[in-house]
């Protein structure tokens, strides 16, 4: 799908310092190389299946759907995944792949944490030294990952410079990279970053749309008419949408709208002027920035959705219009989850509730005979603490406050 | 030759080795970056290089990168930023001024009207998330004779190095190590192999930097590099010991050199 230079049309490419030009080189052919080999396909598949435990199912909401009075509901259920989140299906291509390059070591950058988790899981099962970073902002917010993160004997390193979030990680992995790149692999996370990351990451996942294309066909006998993906750095999304790239199935990315339009407000790179065209952080795409070219702080309720730039593959598409791209405030996605959760006894992200969120208000308009797909990412597990505070929940409060209490008596 | 090459040879007749420094314009305000640049040029510095704050950094360490988040509380702008230093190069015509930015801000200033306005009085400019094949990216500023100053690693291999040399003007940045900017205890050794591995290639002045910090290390660097580039080490100079930390810095490097 990239060209030569590693672009989709505009976007994409590689714009790193010169010291990492060799690994960029020597991880461009390896990809190649091991694409090619089908013993590594092979491997592939047999982890997604028998660690991570696909294929995911397509779970049918006939409550919700009914709830909604429009399109029949269902989800692809990505948060069943070892480990909760569709980060495993990259994590494992990846990982592998270091390993067949003979590093020793991982490196990899985390906003929500669930892509630490399960880069410091691989690292474990592949017997590999694993270092996160994490913007000290995240790891506030998402703690019960970085806890299980040390206890898969990963390093995390919190990030202090910029905004302290994922764009600040990346930077932070990137500078790790050029120090130490003979043996150790940049495990990137999302469809972003410099050749051949957008195309590989998106590739491991495209698994998630290869499946729900075949269950489509054989649980309602056709494909759908629209699928939803939330996106952050875009790899679920490009995961889902790629297999259906030349179908009459409608695409449709959801991105964080936050509190308002407002800059820093939202992490939104095509609802908004206030995203465009950049090179940074080894890549081409669409950032929000300043007329001075100065990357900008975002906000969403969700970790993982809350990045500045978007994945090369997303930013082209769109603007070829084979992607449409909608938003969700962070209020509407608080209600899609209790939504969910109350009439299908399903707890999703809220990265994933953006998805839910759009698709629920979508589904309202079409007809009872139309199908959607919304992509569950992952589980709302990690959230916890987040949800409890934006719902007020005093009850959770008390439980903390009395645990704490207990512990240090 | 350009004039960057030419006035490199020059100073080089009558020195063994000439010192390029690196200061953040806006770091910790623009007023006393500008202070700064001033008190390095007074004390005769050969190469002034001004870096433009960006929000991500990727090849520098961690003070230059937290002297960068600083300064961009001063909302630098490019161009004035490219206007305060022109002001200095033309006071100071002893030396040179270059310009290094990333990439980012350049294509969102647009490098044509960067060219018009750095031609008069800058005599380069260091890109360093770009590589020598995409220099069409700032094409206008090559043709108005500002050198883009390439950068070469210790793994850089023969081939590109070739490409590299093939394409470079004004001098050449070689990296002493792996890793981003900063001072680092990990020297290295082959210094005098992998720099007259480059002189086979070009004539042009060769510069070396990263982790640069102290006489023995520009004592190392006399009689294989023609330029020491220092930045991480200024910078801590200067947040111990302000402006007197800066010129103490320079004086002692100064010193290793005679
Ligand atoms: C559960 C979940 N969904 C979605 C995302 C967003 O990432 P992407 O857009 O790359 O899929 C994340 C990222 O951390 C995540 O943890």
């Amino acid at each position: 799908m990239m060209n030569q230079d590693g672009q989709f049309g505009q976007y994409g490419g590689s714009y790193i310092p010169e010291i990492l030009f060799n690994s960029q080189q020597e991880l461009l052919k390896a990809y190649q190389d091991a694409m090619a080999d089908p013993a590594f396909i092979t491997e592939v598949k047999d982890q997604l299946q028998h660690y991570s435990g696909r294929p995911t199912p397509l779970t049918y909401c006939s409550r919700l759907s009914a709830a909604i009075g429009g399109a029949q509901i269902y989800l692809k259920r990505e948060d069943l995944n070892h480990s909760g989140a569709h980060k495993m299906n990259n994590v494992i291509g990846q990982g592998l792949l270091a390993k067949r390059m003979g590093k020793r070591r991982v490196i990899a950058e985390t906003g929500a944490g669930q892509h630490g988790i399960a880069s410091a899981l691989v690292s474990a099962r592949l017997g590999l030294d694993c270092t996160i970073y994490m913007g000290a902002h995240d790891i506030e917010r998402q703690y019960p990952n970085v806890f299980w993160m040390k206890q898969l004997g990963a390093t995390v390193v919190p990030v202090e410079e910029g905004s302290a979030t994922l764009k600040d990680a990346l930077d932070e992995a990137l500078r790790d990279w050029s120090s130490n790149y003979a043996d150790t692999y940049y495990l990137i996370g999302t469809s972003c970053g410099c050749a051949p990351y957008p195309e590989m990451v998106s590739g491991f996942q495209s698994v998630i749309g290869e499946e729900v294309r075949e269950q489509a066909l054989s649980q309602f006998g056709t494909l759908p008419d629209k699928i939803y993906a939330c996106v952050g750095g875009g790899s679920n999304a490009c995961g889902i949408f790629l297999p259906f790239l030349n179908e009459d199935v409608e695409l449709v990315g959801v991105e964080a709208g936050g509190r308002s339009d407002a800059p820093g407000d939202h992490a939104m790179r095509f609802n908004t002027d206030q995203a465009r065209f950049g090179i940074a952080q080894g890549f081409a795409t669409k950032f929000l920035q300043d007329e001075q070219g100065q990357l900008q702080p975002t906000h969403s309720i969700s970790a993982g959705l809350d990045y500045v730039g978007v994945s090369p593959i997303l930013a082209d598409l769109e603007e070829q219009g084979k992607v449409r791209m909608t938003q969700a405030r962070d209020t509407e996605v608080l209600q899609a989850f209790q939504q969910l959760a109350s009439n299908e006894g399903i707890i999703a992200a809220l990265e994933s509730s953006h998805a839910i969120a759009a698709g629920l208000r979508e589904a309202a308009d079409m007809k009872p005979s139309e199908k959607i797909v919304i992509n569950v990412s992952g589980r709302g597990d990690k959230d916890i603490f987040n949800i409890a505070k934006a719902l007020q929940d005093q009850p959770f409060n008390d439980f903390i406050q009395s645990y704490l209490t207990q512990e240090n008596s | 030759m350009s004039d960057l090459s030419h006035y490199i040879r020059q100073q080089r007749a009558d020195k063994q080795l000439l010192l390029m420094t690196h200061v953040i314009y806006g770091y910790p305000t623009i007023a006393d970056s500008l202070e700064m640049m001033r008190r390095l040029l007074e004390q005769g510095v050969e190469i002034l290089e001004v870096q433009f704050p960006f929000s991500d950094p990727v090849a520098d360490g961690p003070a230059i990168t937290h002297a960068c988040h600083q300064a961009l509380a001063e909302r630098p702008q490019l161009t004035q930023c490219i206007w305060d230093i022109s002001q200095l190069a033309s006071e100071y015509p002893q030396s040179r001024v270059l310009l290094m930015s990333y990439l980012n801000p350049v294509m969102q200033s647009g490098p044509a009207q960067l060219a018009s306005l750095m031609a008069q009085s800058i005599s380069g400019i260091i890109v360093p998330d770009i590589a020598v094949e995409q220099q069409q990216l700032i094409a206008p500023l090559t043709q108005t004779g500002i050198d883009p100053i390439w950068i070469i690693t210790p793994d850089t291999q023969e081939s590109r190095l070739k490409t590299i040399c093939s394409q470079a003007s004004g001098m050449l940045y070689c990296v002493s190590r792996a890793g981003v900017t900063g001072e680092s205890a990990d020297k290295n050794q082959a210094l005098g192999d992998y720099l007259s591995r480059i002189s086979q290639h070009t004539d042009l002045p060769l510069g070396v930097g990263f982790g640069i910090s102290d006489a023995a290390d520009i004592q190392a660097l006399c009689g294989h590099a023609d330029i020491a580039i220092i930045g991480s080490a200024f910078l801590n100079a200067y947040n111990k010991n302000g402006l007197d930390g800066v010129s103490a810095k320079l004086t002692e490097l100064k010193q290793a050199i005679a």
